[in-house]
């Protein structure tokens, strides 16, 4: 299973297991996927070249990411703000407040914004292996479980993900290989393509075509 | 031919009522729980689940309910939330049952803060309804570096409680549509076995199935509380009991080290009934969870009739 091999080659290379307080003067574990996963996470946010070789398009991204999640948080006030311990009509009412606000201060964002072609490059490299051959196998089945059809979901920049369509999952091996989003930034998988989605609002911030190349 | 009626009715009615019987132990004092799953599809099913579960808390007064994901399939506006939630499991909201919810791949984020789904506008959340357990709601639907270090502090953290996590999508399973989610089971499985989690609920399945245990963890689906996709089980080495026939619940109650449960349909008859113990000391491993567990014999049936809260 790719995962496993990933995980592998990764925990060679990782610190083992902390663990607290008896059991750790007990015993000594290999590192979990989980610790790996960290430490792997940890690895992505630096922009240090010695660590990641794509550090410039990485922390370009993360500058760009880092942004609309401010603007985000500037406009999730007021009417906007979607409280905990709300009820369905708050919620409802405070998602579409924030869905017009954001649309209304993104008019000008255009497709690559975010995803610019440096970006891009590096996204379609990172992808590639995870998903390739037999190993990837268990990845792609995850992609293609329930997702919507490509046609059903507009590719367009400010665009609402489809009402009731189904958000398909993400393969954890995809999440450890791309850099880390802030709330309430994800990523989502569609036949070939990748979006980043705003999970609030529903709105596609901005997307790859063929960002997995079969 | 009156007769004949009153005769055949005298003759069902002892099976169904023996079908009905409560297999749990309902002690004073014991973690008192059910469980749903891809519950969010309004229709005859949910509502004859959600009438039963009413019904069925009339003898055993379960506390709170476990969501498993796909809280509501389709469209999420209020009248959603009315109707493929808030009505049909009205009686039990209103007699004060806590929902705790976990995501699946139809749910939207906003639901996170929902009141009544307490997930306190987290994805990812734990808590601990009394001394002794603490619940780990995972969003399997995107397990990235974050919840993956969350998920290992907060288990590091639960000391020797039981530890039951639930979450979407099923570890194993013997599903033809979906089956083993085989990533999620990479990344999750070896933390959960280092720090013993004992149980794993599950949904995304429109089945039950209970699975032998895992390298020592049960696992559980559950996901026709409202959906079926009969004919979809295909009964494996794994599968210890399973179907794909009927909507279902599951009622749960752990008293001490050993965890009861009975699975129930939509017309109130048992289809699953038996207890696990967890045995062994906490002590990290990576091969087989810190505290396996043990499947028991059959809970002996006591039906008592407390009254609900």
């Amino acid at each position: 299973m790719n995962i496993t091999m990933f995980v592998a080659t990764l925990a060679l290379t990782s610190a083992s297991g902390g663990l607290s307080g008896d059991a750790a003067q007990r015993i000594t574990l290999p590192a979990t996927p989980v610790e790996v996963a960290i430490k792997a996470g940890e690895q992505k946010t630096s922009t240090d070249p010695a660590v990641n070789p794509d550090a410039a398009a990485m922390a370009d991204f993360k500058g760009r990411v880092g942004k609309y999640a401010d603007l985000h948080k500037k406009l999730a006030t007021g009417a906007a703000e979607q409280k905990k311990g709300s009820t369905p009509t708050e919620l409802d009412a405070a998602k579409v407040a924030l869905t017009a606000k954001v649309q209304m201060a993104r008019t000008d964002a255009r497709h690559g914004d975010i995803f610019t072609p440096d970006v891009r490059a590096v996204f379609r490299r990172l992808l590639a292996p995870r998903l390739k051959g037999e190993d990837g196998r268990d990845a792609r089945a995850i992609i293609r479980d329930d997702a919507p059809e490509p046609a059903s979901v507009p590719f367009k920049v400010n665009a609402k993900y489809p009402e009731g369509q189904p958000l398909p999952s993400v393969p954890a091996q995809l999440l450890l290989a791309l850099p880390p989003l802030e709330a309430p930034l994800e990523y989502r998988v569609v036949g070939q393509h990748l979006l980043l989605i705003d999970t609030a609002t529903d709105l596609i911030v901005d997307y790859i075509l063929n960002a997995i190349v079969a | 031919m009156r007769r004949f009626v009153l005769l055949a009715l005298l003759t069902i009615l002892p099976c169904t009522v023996a079908g009905q019987e409560l297999k749990l132990p309902n002690k004073e004092g014991s973690v008192k729980f059910a469980i749903i799953g891809d519950s969010g599809q309004p229709g005859s099913g949910q509502v004859a689940v959600a009438n039963q579960m009413a019904s069925w808390r009339m003898r055993y007064p379960f506390e709170f309910v476990l969501m498993m994901g796909d809280n509501l399939y389709g469209g999420e506006r209020p009248k959603d939330y009315e109707k493929k939630f808030a009505a049909p499991y009205k009686a039990l909201i209103d007699g004060g049952v806590k929902f705790y919810a976990s995501l699946g791949n139809h749910d939207d984020a906003g639901q996170t803060n929902y009141k009544l789904f307490n997930m306190n506008g987290q994805k990812y959340y734990s808590f601990k309804p009394k001394d002794g357990v603490r619940f780990f709601a995972i969003d399997s639907n995107y397990v990235d570096p974050k919840q993956a270090e969350w998920l290992d502090k907060e288990l590091a953290a639960s000391g020797s409680e039981w530890k039951i996590a639930f979450f979407h999508h099923p570890l194993y399973s013997s599903g033809a549509t979906h089956g083993s989610a085989d990533l999620q089971r990479g990344l999750l499985e070896p933390v959960f076995l280092k720090y013993g989690v004992n149980v794993v609920f599950a949904g995304h399945e429109h089945f039950y199935e209970r699975l032998k245990p895992q390298k020592g963890v049960a696992y559980f689906i559950l996901g026709s509380s409202a959906k079926l996709r009969t004919g979809d089980l295909r009964k494996s080495e794994l599968t210890a009991y399973g179907n794909d026939r009927d909507y279902a619940f599951i009622l749960v109650e752990i008293a001490g080290d050993e965890l009861f449960f009975q699975t129930i349909n939509q017309k109130g008859a048992t289809l699953d009934a038996g207890s696990i113990r967890r045995v062994g000391e906490i002590t990290p491993t990576p091969t087989v969870t810190a505290q396996p567990v043990v499947p028991q014999a059959p809970a002996p049936a006591q039906p008592q009739p407390p009254s609900p809260k």
